[in-house]
């Protein structure tokens, strides 16, 4: 078939200066919400000495959310790359932006290393005497005790940062040769397309092996390690999954919001958008159905060592944020992202997927803080609990600054790719 | 031709643009009674008719959850009322494994109730259509022809005038077809 463009490529394809002021103003509120976190942090030291240790806590919060948007989006980069298609060119730019923002990942992350041992138990407890003497005084559990001892091989500080250290190494050199690649695919011909679709296709394919392995690694180690007496096969693959959810969330609203202006405006058609609404409409079924799994099956086993997890979960209040979490995290987007309609709309897409990444939030807030003896089956309202607001909102706003700066850097679209004439076709099919 | 015998007139055009084109004026023209014929799904011809929505959706929607609530309530019944199990000690109402099944039906019934929905709404099947009457439309509509008719319900319809009519988009044909 013939693809002949209808529309014209718009000649400015840079960022529209729009995002330099989406730029400043996230500065702005992440600039508060820090203010904000520091002050929580007095008054909930001062209320239960908890405080720092909910800054803390919030913090790992905060990093994983970026870090899924930085290591998801490269995990998408890669395979639009594998597996083709328009919405796959719609996106490439914001999702080499997105990748590109690991360096601020790396800094986020260096506060829950080098304050590891308020997060971990087995960073706090490095010896076989040390956990002893924990329990003789009555702060871990005979059973903790037991985990600690018997998992030291792979849960330790110096694994922790290794196995840190290699992922991180590994992202990053995948993101910057996508990212540099991408540009000089520019700079060429149209006869070197199919050359360069071989490469990228040869890139990303391992590259998402590779990400798979690395990113199962890094939530393993920074998130599920947190109760050292948990563990659950299926965890890097929900990871894996509320990466992709929360990435396509962040793409679908950066390019509905770009499109406020050219290029843009010229570039999302009525079905890219659709069909970035399908496939997000897919992963919040995905999302669900791997939770229930694993729930279902910690429920059939109801073994003692497996549902201690989910009682510290939905005891003591926390049920309702269990429900809320099924509420904000499947249902309401499920029932909205059914509707044909509105997934054509922009402005409601960009509304739910908003919704999409608070939810995406919640959802570890709920995986996060029941981790910890204070709060494990006891909800309670506490100054320092705050922070699970004011200490992501910092992060992820600092976080959005430096992806606008990524946005910025570069043309919004990949020009030297066979499916831009696509994109550029009238979408009726008749005039 | 009188009226009551002939069912339409069809025009046959080359292109889907000019069918589209052709549908859209027809429409604004204030043509209701009217239908597109093409060998593939165009669905700004759908639109062009006047089509918004159809109720796929909704009977879809009816279908899934009704086989959802069916097969939970059959669980619920089997479970707690007619044949009550003690199963290692789990309460008789064991609510998260009936979600698997319910969840199943409920796609089960969805997707049947698109399947038949769509058939029955599309009045299939249909022994029997008119337009098989036109010369050419079995060669044309299914292989490379896009064709708009104009139903001889159509209250602004006349044999000459409508021909005239479909003649000004400039199709390659227009023909009567037989009641």
């Amino acid at each position: 078939m013939d693809h002949t463009p209808n529309s014209k490529l718009p000649a400015d394809l840079g960022a529209p200066p729009f995002v330099g002021v989406w730029q400043r103003r996230a500065l702005v509120i992440g600039g508060v919400a820090s203010v904000l976190a520091v002050a929580l942090g007095f008054v909930g030291q001062f209320q239960d000495g908890l405080g720092w240790g909910h800054l803390l806590r919030a913090w790992t919060l905060g990093t994983v959310v970026v870090w899924g948007f930085a290591v998801g989006g490269l995990a998408l980069l890669m395979l639009q790359y594998c597996s083709g298609g328009r919405w796959g060119l719609v996106l490439r730019r914001p999702l080499e932006a997105m990748s590109s923002t690991l360096p601020l990942v790396f800094i986020y992350w260096l506060a829950m290393a080098v304050f590891g041992r308020h997060l971990y138990l087995w960073a706090k407890y490095t010896s076989i005497e040390s956990t002893a003497a924990a329990l003789s005084a009555g702060l871990i559990t005979e059973f903790q005790q037991h985990c600690l001892d018997f998992k030291r091989a792979m849960l330790n500080p110096v694994a922790y940062v290794v196995v840190s250290l290699v992922c991180f190494a590994i992202w990053f050199l995948f993101a910057q040769r996508l990212s540099k690649l991408s540009l000089v695919r520019d700079g060429q011909s149209p006869e070197a397309v199919p050359n360069w679709t071989a490469k990228f296709e040869n890139i990303g394919g391992p590259g998402l092996v590779l990400y798979a392995l690395t990113m199962t690694a890094a939530a393993i180690y920074w998130v599920m390690s947190m109760d050292v007496t948990w563990a659950s096969a299926v965890y890097g693959l929900l990871f894996l999954v509320g990466q992709g959810y929360s990435v396509l969330a962040l793409g679908i609203v950066t390019v509905v919001v770009l499109s406020r202006a050219e290029p843009f405006k010229t570039l999302l058609r009525q079905s890219e958008q659709h069909d970035l609404g399908k496939l997000a409409f897919a992963f919040v079924m995905l999302n669900v159905y791997l939770a229930f799994s694993q729930f279902l099956i910690v429920w059939s086993g109801n073994l003692p060592d497996e549902t201690g997890w989910y009682l510290d979960r939905t005891r003591g209040g926390w049920g309702a944020v269990m429900t809320l979490d099924f509420v904000f995290h499947w249902l309401v987007p499920f029932v909205l992202l059914l509707s044909r309609n509105l997934k054509r709309n922009k402005k409601r897409l960009a509304a739910v997927c908003l919704w999409m990444i608070f939810a995406r939030c919640w959802d570890m807030f709920w995986l996060i803080e029941p981790n910890f003896p204070d709060a494990a089956r006891n909800l309670h309202l506490s100054w320092g609990i705050l922070e699970y607001i004011a200490v992501p909102v910092a992060l992820i706003s600092f976080w959005a600054a430096y992806y606008s700066k990524q946005l910025m850097a570069r043309p919004l679209v990949a020009i030297n790719d066979p499916l831009l004439s696509e994109i550029l076709e009238a979408e009726d099919g008749a005039v | 031709m009188m009226r009551e015998e002939i069912y339409g007139l069809l025009a046959e055009f080359d292109t889907p643009e000019e069918l589209v084109r052709a549908a859209r004026q027809a429409y604004s023209d204030g043509w209701r009674r009217m239908d597109c014929y093409t060998p593939y799904p165009v669905e700004e011809a759908i639109e062009a008719i006047g089509v918004r929505g159809n109720t796929v959706p909704l009977l879809t929607l009816v279908g899934g959850l009704l086989g959802g609530t069916v097969m939970f309530a059959l669980e619920e019944w089997i479970s707690t009322v007619a044949y009550p199990l003690n199963i290692a000690g789990r309460p008789l109402n064991s609510w998260p494994a009936f979600v698997v099944p319910a969840f199943e039906f409920t796609i089960l019934w969805a997707g049947l109730s698109a399947a038949i929905g769509m058939i029955a709404l599309n009045g299939l099947p249909a022994l029997y259509h008119p337009l098989f009457n036109a010369p050419n439309f079995r060669a044309g509509a299914s292989v490379d022809k896009f064709s708009l008719c104009l139903e001889a319900y159509d209250p602004k319809f006349d044999a000459v005038e409508a021909r005239t009519y479909l003649e000004s988009f400039k199709p390659i044909s227009v023909v009567e077809v037989e009641r």
